[in-house]
């Protein structure tokens, strides 16, 4: 791609601003920096950033407000959530609401540049597939097959329950964004089952684990998002 | 003159308490029968044949039924004064007669007024009792309502104190983490820049580990603060014992990409309420302690498993071994000694205490010890219910 990726960067902190847009330009990324949330939505209109990361405490805006009215538009643009860490349930909003992926402060840049990355090139991916689902998903040396109802590790099959199929299938589908438990219990368990205990969720995912080899410190396919869900490696 | 009359009442209704009803109620009737009896001798001294006696018998048995209990004794009154007046004071004197023309009516009609008087008082006494009730249950309600007021009060305040130190933190902890965030994240930016000599990158990277360790220690001393006064609750919630430690192990190694830690999953699936984000500050600091101060990145070892009802985490190293002193701390769940806070050993004594106070408030327990092969091991328990 010739053509600079543009990123806006709405986010209130000027030292945060100056060092991740510092960091982008860096990194062959237009960077736009926006200091409240009303000149963010009218910077987004004007440049039509390709990504945009949102700080959630604005001063003059709820940054979840500025989420929902770019979540109203026709152009599905990728927005990367900025939160502080004592505030899980914002977070887990912003995700239900259409948020790609959230950094936590203090963050450090690799690890955002590394969020940016991946959510670019699914939304890439996205746009280039045009919503056909495929059915074959590749991640390193695990294979799922959805059509047949088939995961491969290393060439040998490993059985799954239904419904641990249906969460392995369900975050292969998404891969590479993060699926709150809500959304997962949702779509496995039917509406209404996320209002009490997740606990249902977290010991498939325990046996998925488990039949995985997967060791959560070292995660190869599937990560674990501390108190808000789960997150299929795409890469 | 009324309060004079209820003090007397009083008076003698705290006698009557005082009494048992039987031989009191008795005791009341005699008295003024007899005072009756001796008003109206006197008064028959002095007006002869046309005495008022019947009036003085009355008024005793009014008196006597305000005084005692039930009917009984006023009805029983009337008639023996009935009886009295027509031996003692109507002639023929000292006899029984009923030869007057009129006097039956008369001893008919006295008997029937001291009735309805008797029926009259004893309503009267009823509903005074009834008042005296209400009064009282009046009281007890608006006692209670004060109290309740009072509880009500205080209970606001304390919330309301608690909301204050919850927003005094958050504030802190905001105006703290943004700046050192930044401070790390513009100089992991510098780092990257090509034109910085190989001499200013040591210094950028002092200032960003520097940077660093400070977030990590503005943390923890978030956390105890939020721990220690124990007015904040914790933010419990179950949670997958694997997944905190592995998030915990994700941090560490972000921070110190050379070291080696190995996680070694119990078969159990250890699900147990706790706060997930301290308990991950637990093992992060563990971890933490064991990579700067135990001499050895390469064998670090958590280790994950149930024991009875405790969920148990073991975190361990082949390092030097902790000193006796260190032990011993932990063992009386006393702050570490002050030779920790030394400049080789910055942040081990903030660090362990930290854990100790986390794992204390979820009624968990900590400790520390040589492992006999070599190395040390801090273990603590979580109760999985």
């Amino acid at each position: 791609m010739s053509e600079k990726q543009t990123i806006l960067i709405i986010e209130d902190e000027r030292t945060i601003s100056n060092f991740i847009s510092r960091a982008l330009s860096a990194n062959d990324y237009r960077a736009i920096p926006a200091y409240t949330g009303r000149e963010g939505l009218s910077l987004f209109f004007s440049h039509g950033p390709d990504l945009v990361l949102l700080d959630l405490g604005l001063p003059d805006m709820d940054g979840l407000e500025i989420l929902s009215q770019l979540r109203g538009l026709p152009r599905e643009v990728p927005v990367i959530i900025i939160s502080a860490r004592d505030r899980e349930s914002e977070k887990v909003r912003a995700l239900d609401m259409g948020a790609d992926d959230y950094v936590v402060k203090p963050f450090g840049v690799s690890e955002l540049l590394a969020r940016i990355r991946s959510t670019l090139r699914r939304a890439e991916r996205l746009k280039l597939s045009q919503g056909i689902q495929r059915s074959v998903y590749q991640i390193k040396d695990l294979t799922i097959d959805l059509s047949r109802h088939q995961v491969m590790l290393d060439g040998e099959e490993i059985h799954f329950t239904q419904n641990e199929f249906k969460i392995i299938e369900l975050l292969a589908i998404h891969a590479g964004k993060v699926l709150t438990y809500d959304f997962i219990l949702e779509h496995i368990w039917g509406p209404y089952s996320g209002s009490g205990s997740n606990q249902i969720l977290r010991v498939n995912m325990a046996n998925i684990r488990r039949k995985l080899k997967e060791n959560p410190s070292d995660p190869k396919y599937i990560h674990t998002e501390l108190g808000i869900g789960y997150r299929m490696l795409d890469d | 003159m009324l309060q004079h009359f209820k003090d007397f009442y009083h008076w003698l209704d705290v006698q009557h308490r005082r009494i048992p009803a039987i031989p009191w109620n008795l005791g009341v009737t005699a008295l003024f029968l007899c005072a009756a009896y001796w008003a109206s001798s006197i008064l028959i001294g002095h007006t002869g044949g046309e005495n008022n006696s019947a009036l003085v018998f009355v008024l005793a048995v009014a008196l006597i039924s305000l005084l005692t209990s039930g009917y009984a004794y006023g009805i029983a009154a009337s008639i023996i004064g009935t009886l009295c007046i027509n031996i003692y004071f109507m002639e023929p004197y000292a006899a029984f007669s009923l030869s007057r023309t009129g006097y039956p009516v008369a001893m008919l009609s006295m008997v029937a007024i001291s009735c309805v008087i008797c029926a009259l008082t004893a309503r009267v006494k009823r509903q005074a009792t009834e008042a005296v009730r209400r009064e009282k249950n009046t009281k007890a309600l608006y006692e209670q309502n004060e109290k309740l007021n009072a509880e009500k009060a205080a209970i606001q305040l304390e919330s309301e104190r608690a909301a204050i130190r919850e927003n005094i933190l958050r504030a802190v902890s905001h105006d703290l983490r943004t700046p050192l965030t930044s401070i790390s994240g513009t100089v992991a930016v510098l780092l990257e820049t090509p034109e910085v000599s190989p001499k200013n990158l040591s210094m950028l990277n002092d200032i960003k580990q520097d940077a660093d360790s400070l977030i990590v220690m503005v943390e923890n001393l978030l956390s105890v603060t939020r721990v220690q006064d124990g007015t904040l609750p914790l933010k419990k919630r179950e949670e997958m014992l694997e997944e905190v430690a592995g998030d915990a192990l994700l941090t560490t190694r972000r921070r110190f990409p050379d070291c080696r830690v190995a996680l070694d999953l119990s078969e159990d699936i250890l699900y147990l309420p706790m706060d997930p984000l301290l308990v991950k500050q637990v093992i992060v600091n563990l971890l933490e302690n064991a990579i700067r101060h135990s001499g050895d990145r390469e064998h670090i070892t958590i280790r994950l498993y149930r024991q009875d009802d405790w969920a148990i985490v073991e975190v361990r190293d082949q390092g030097r071994g902790l000193s006796a002193e260190v032990c011993q701390a932990v063992r009386a769940g006393q702050p570490m000694p002050l030779s920790l806070s030394g400049d080789s050993t910055r942040g081990m004594g903030i660090g362990l205490s930290v854990c100790q106070n986390i794992i204390k408030a979820h009624g968990g327990f900590f400790t520390a010890e040589n492992h006999p092969e070599g190395g040390a091991v801090f273990r603590f328990g979580l109760p999985t219910a």
